[in-house]
């Protein structure tokens, strides 16, 4: 027996070590474990005060059985026996789980915080986000499948859904919150670290459920205002012919039924807002980044990328007709 | 049996019949103080009314709940006579292990809707606020 159950316990630790260690891939973008916002910060600490608390108190509970059955196996008093029952079994659980709550209850009220004068409105759609940010004369500017936050200050996000339940979560961030059709949720986050993280929806939503997933840019404060500036201007063309032909093509290929590209024909409403789309990180929602080919990759092969999105593969368009739309796409910054 | 035993037995099934009920009390007590505390903070928070009287509201019925639980308790285990005789088993079927063990289980069921009422109270306490 004892022969084989070494390896299985070396190989269970050496998994564990693995699953530990694959938490740091990708620089933490979508980890729990790289908690760059006050939120976020919270949560670890919780789990980190719950996993060691827990392990504490496994050792002991089990140091005590070994004690009693293989070190000292003898008949105890019943003193002893009665104290131990109702000391350990009644006493000790009751005061360690009533200080638990005492600890973790107040930390549920931070990600419910009000915000500090910005709200960003984030609907889940299938299978992208529609995010709208608030302005103080409140007027939305809309954006999708990014969000932008500014360091230092807390934002609050107002979650809505279209026809099915999803979850928003930024591990990295702070907590998940329902999103739930017809009814308004409530999260607020306080980014500490600017930098590029990832969201992912995290209720399961549908066919493309995984590949639902946004960038959450935290940025400095002066850049962030500059770039909710520019966000809220309409759309300025990209001049050079190639993107010239895109724009027709993305005319006459009837995309501004879906799509909005203000300040121009375009005013769909079904489709991500494409006003600034050249300027985001990625495509599809987190699933491809914003170069030209991703753009091309992304219109010709929309239902293969994203198994029954709403928006068709545009594969019978000629290469070149991609090629501009891409330069057209890629230069809406 | 003769007529004097038929009433003593009578008179020992009745009380036993009231102890039977008594053991329910104490979850009885956490139910109500339960439903009444998540009832009225969904229908207070939904109406966006006084946090404040809220939680009151619920210190008030919780300290209620406690003291009538405490006092159940207390009738409990002196019903149970554990420091007398010892006798944490009454597994004997004779009326006075019956009444005993009633007793017992009345006693543990209070203990555990004491702490239940309390951990239901904490968020109240801890919580200022609707979020």
């Amino acid at each position: 027996m004892t022969r084989f159950k070494r390896p299985t316990r070396t190989r269970t630790l050496v998994a564990l070590a693995g699953v530990l260690l694959m938490s740091a891939c990708g620089e933490g973008r979508q980890s729990v474990l790289n908690p760059s916002g006050r939120d976020a910060l919270l949560l670890y600490d919780l789990a980190l005060v719950m996993f060691v608390g827990a392990l504490v108190l496994w050792l002991l509970v089990g140091g005590l059985f070994v004690y009693v059955t293989r070190i000292n196996p003898r008949e105890m008093s019943r003193g002893l026996a009665e104290g131990l029952i109702i000391g350990g079994g009644v006493l000790f659980p009751v005061v360690l789980l009533g200080g638990l709550l005492v600890y973790s209850l107040p930390l549920m009220q931070a990600p419910r915080e009000a915000d500090e004068g910005m709200r960003v409105h984030i609907t889940a759609e299938q299978w992208w986000w529609r995010v709208e940010y608030e302005l103080p004369d409140g007027s939305r500017v809309t954006s999708a499948n990014e969000l932008r936050l500014p360091v230092g200050r807390r934002t609050g996000l107002i979650l809505n859904a279209h026809r099915v339940i999803h979850a928003f979560w930024v591990p990295a961030l702070g907590g998940k919150a329902d999103m739930i059709p017809g009814r308004e949720t409530y999260l607020s986050f306080l980014p500490e670290e600017a930098g590029t993280y990832r969201g992912q929806c995290a209720e399961f939503c549908g066919a493309s459920h995984a590949l639902m997933a946004f960038e959450a840019v935290v940025m400095e404060p002066d850049d962030f205002a500059a770039w909710l500036d520019a966000e809220a201007q309409e759309a300025t063309p990209p001049q050079s012919e190639e993107a010239t032909r895109g724009a027709q093509v993305f005319a006459r290929e009837g995309c501004g039924s879906c799509h909005t590209v203000r300040g121009t024909q375009a005013l769909g409403k079904v489709g991500p807002d494409l006003t600034h789309v050249g300027g985001r990180v990625s495509l599809g929602a987190g699933i491809l980044g914003a170069e030209a080919p991703d753009f091309v990759n992304w219109i010709a092969h929309t239902e293969s990328l994203k198994p029954e999105v709403a928006m068709p593969s545009y594969d019978h368009l000629s290469p070149d007709d991609l090629a501009a739309l891409a330069a057209y796409l890629g230069g809406l910054e | 049996m003769t007529k004097i035993n038929e009433n003593e037995d009578a008179h020992e099934f009745r009380s036993e019949a009231v102890s039977l009920w008594r053991i329910t009390f104490g979850p009885l007590i956490w139910a109500v103080h339960f439903a009444a505390s998540y009832a009225a903070t969904a229908l207070i928070c939904a109406k966006g009314g006084a946090v404040e009287g809220l939680r009151l509201g619920i210190g008030i019925g919780t300290g209620v709940a406690l003291v009538a639980i405490a006092w159940l308790g207390w009738q409990a285990w002196r019903q149970w006579d554990l420091l007398c005789d010892r006798d944490w088993e009454n597994d004997q079927g004779t009326g006075e292990d019956r009444h005993q063990f009633l007793g017992h289980a009345a006693f543990l069921l209070a203990v555990v809707s004491f702490i239940g009422v309390s951990y239901v109270a904490l968020p109240a306490l801890l919580i200022g606020t609707c979020r």
